[in-house]
């Protein structure tokens, strides 16, 4: 019998196309210009498919990034004197030949794929830009996700998704925003991190039917602020660790929050040998770094918060009143209704149920925080725990009727039958 | 041995939907699919084909263009295959992981045997 593994010397390297989509993209959008972006997905994606034709025939080439990089070349240069993207060249000072030139002589180090994506993490977080096209373009154009797996993890359709894009692609073309790595670096950071901060979260919540790509989404975004971090910008780099610490320290219990069924389960009943001790490790060592700063942050506040999580040996030895004492630091910087619906939590286990209920009670007096599923949801668990049946039965009714998707309903009426009788 | 052609079918540009994870795993299982057939002596030839091309007839005395189909389909590969009858052409056929995706048709034809000529 023939074992064709042996004989196959060369294989990809995981999610190696997707990788290397994003650093195509970035690299052509440099010399195409960012109001041709659309031009370089086409470009990168159908040099993928090119590799997939003589690949499949002829087995994966010893040096598969070079032979990426060399086809995506030729057809880019092609394109460029097609003329067909002449006209959205004004902008730029530099003539076509010049960037052909330039083009022909590029070499793909890790150094000068790093300075492209760093530079096309700017473009998609342009200020100009919607949270929603921002999210969308990093996760097509960086990441490498096709619309539908963008569409699949973010519960939302190919339109939507799509129309996201299409704005976004419009937007960065209109306001003619330049590939580099903009003079307003301290503003512009705090954007982008912002937005990593969401797409992180996107991963974040559980689900069974699409976990993997979930986790990915979370792996992207940590490997984005690695980029940052790694690159020549001494700007805001405290906030990049504090960021990161998060991320590591909210990834480590990622597999220990999924349930059979694929809900979500509270942090009270996780295995906590399930939890990720490097990551813990890793995420520790970011907060030493962001500390040294002298500088509060909300990424700070938080990764702090979830470092108690992370050290408590189980649940009732956490430390809730120095949980609480941060969310109150966190109120300072973001006065959020959030914010305080998140404190309360921390408030009910360090002074007791009845003080975060009548906080909460408070609070959805004089804010609107009363439209939020999760208000609802928390009030309710506190009830339950207080034994207060016939209120918490109210309360999760509520939120499953705010809530947005399939996945919070599923889980709000597992919740909710612990308290209905059993007929 | 008898000889057969499979006609792969698609609508047209059937990887420009196929995300770049979903590529990479193309290449990998399809590839692994060819290259064992071809290790056994199963497959004399597979190659894609470009989605350009002609399509050429004759009429009132001359050759000309089309006519092309309606629909978007188009022949985007084939495999030049040996198998013992149909039977176990099919069950090889069946076993291409292209399948998965979804977006593929695959055509099973023998190839006529003719006396003297092959």
């Amino acid at each position: 019998m023939n074992k064709p593994e042996e004989k196959q010397s060369h294989q990809l390297a995981e999610h190696f196309f997707r990788t290397e989509y994003g650093r195509l993209v970035s690299v052509i959008t440099r010399y195409l210009g960012t109001a041709n972006v659309q031009t370089a997905e086409d470009i990168v994606q159908e040099t993928l498919s090119k590799a997939v034709d003589h690949w499949q025939q002829h087995g994966i080439p010893p040096n598969p990034q070079a032979w990426l990089y060399t086809t995506a070349k030729n057809h880019t240069l092609n394109i460029l004197k097609r003329k067909s993207v002449h006209r959205n060249f004004e902008a730029s000072s530099r003539t076509l030949t010049d960037k052909s030139a330039e083009w022909e002589d590029f070499e793909p180090t890790s150094a000068t794929l790093s300075d492209n994506q760093l530079k096309m993490m700017f473009v998609c977080c342009h200020p100009a830009l919607s949270e929603n096209s921002q999210i969308a373009l990093i996760l097509k154009i960086l990441c490498g996700f096709s619309i539908a797996e963008i569409a699949h993890a973010f519960f939302s359709s190919h339109e939507t998704i799509n129309k996201r894009l299409v704005r976004g692609r419009r937007q960065l073309r209109e306001n003619k925003v330049a590939f580099e790595i903009p003079p307003d670096l301290d503003q512009r950071i705090t954007i982008v991190l912002k937005t990593i901060y969401l797409l992180f979260n996107e991963g974040y919540f559980p689900s069974q039917k699409n976990s993997l790509i979930r986790y990915d989404l979370c792996l992207e975004a940590i490997r984005l602020v690695q980029l940052l971090l790694a690159g020549p910008i001494t700007e805001n780099k405290a906030d990049c660790h504090a960021l990161l610490a998060l991320m590591y320290l909210n990834a480590s219990r990622f597999e220990a929050r999924m349930e059979e069924g694929g809900l979500g389960m509270d942090m009270e009943k996780q295995d906590r040998k399930k939890w990720d001790q490097d990551l813990i490790q890793s995420g520790i060592r970011q907060l030493q770094w962001a500390m040294r700063a002298g500088k509060s942050s909300n990424f700070l506040i938080l990764a702090t918060i979830s470092a108690h999580h992370c050290i408590a040996p189980n649940f009732e030895a956490t430390d809730w009143p120095a949980i609480l004492a941060l969310y109150d630091q966190l109120i300072v910087l973001e006065n959020s209704p959030l914010v305080h619906l998140n404190r309360s939590v921390a408030l009910s286990k360090a002074e007791g149920n009845q003080k975060a209920i009548a906080e909460l009670l408070q609070l959805e007096s004089r804010t609107d925080i009363g439209k939020h599923y999760l208000f609802h949801a928390t009030l309710g668990e506190l009830y339950g725990d207080e034994n207060e049946r016939e209120k918490a039965i109210g309360c999760f009714e509520k939120a499953i009727a705010l809530a947005g998707n399939q996945r919070d309903i599923a889980l709000l009426k597992k919740k909710l039958m612990q308290f209905v009788p059993i007929r | 041995m008898k000889e057969f052609l499979l006609l792969i079918r698609s609508e047209e540009e059937p990887k420009a939907h196929l995300s770049p994870e979903q590529l990479q795993q193309h290449i990998e299982k399809v590839g692994s699919f060819i290259k064992r057939l071809t290790e056994e002596g199963r497959m004399k030839s597979a190659q894609p084909l470009e989605m350009e091309g002609r399509m050429l007839s004759y009429k009132d005395g001359k050759i000309v263009d089309g006519p092309y189909n309606e629909t978007k389909e188009i022949i985007s590969g084939y495999y030049h295959l040996l198998a013992k009858d149909l039977d176990e052409a099919i069950a090889i056929t069946k076993k291409d992981p292209r399948f998965q995706e979804g977006i593929w048709r695959v055509e099973v034809r023998p190839i006529k045997k003719v006396e003297g000529i092959n």
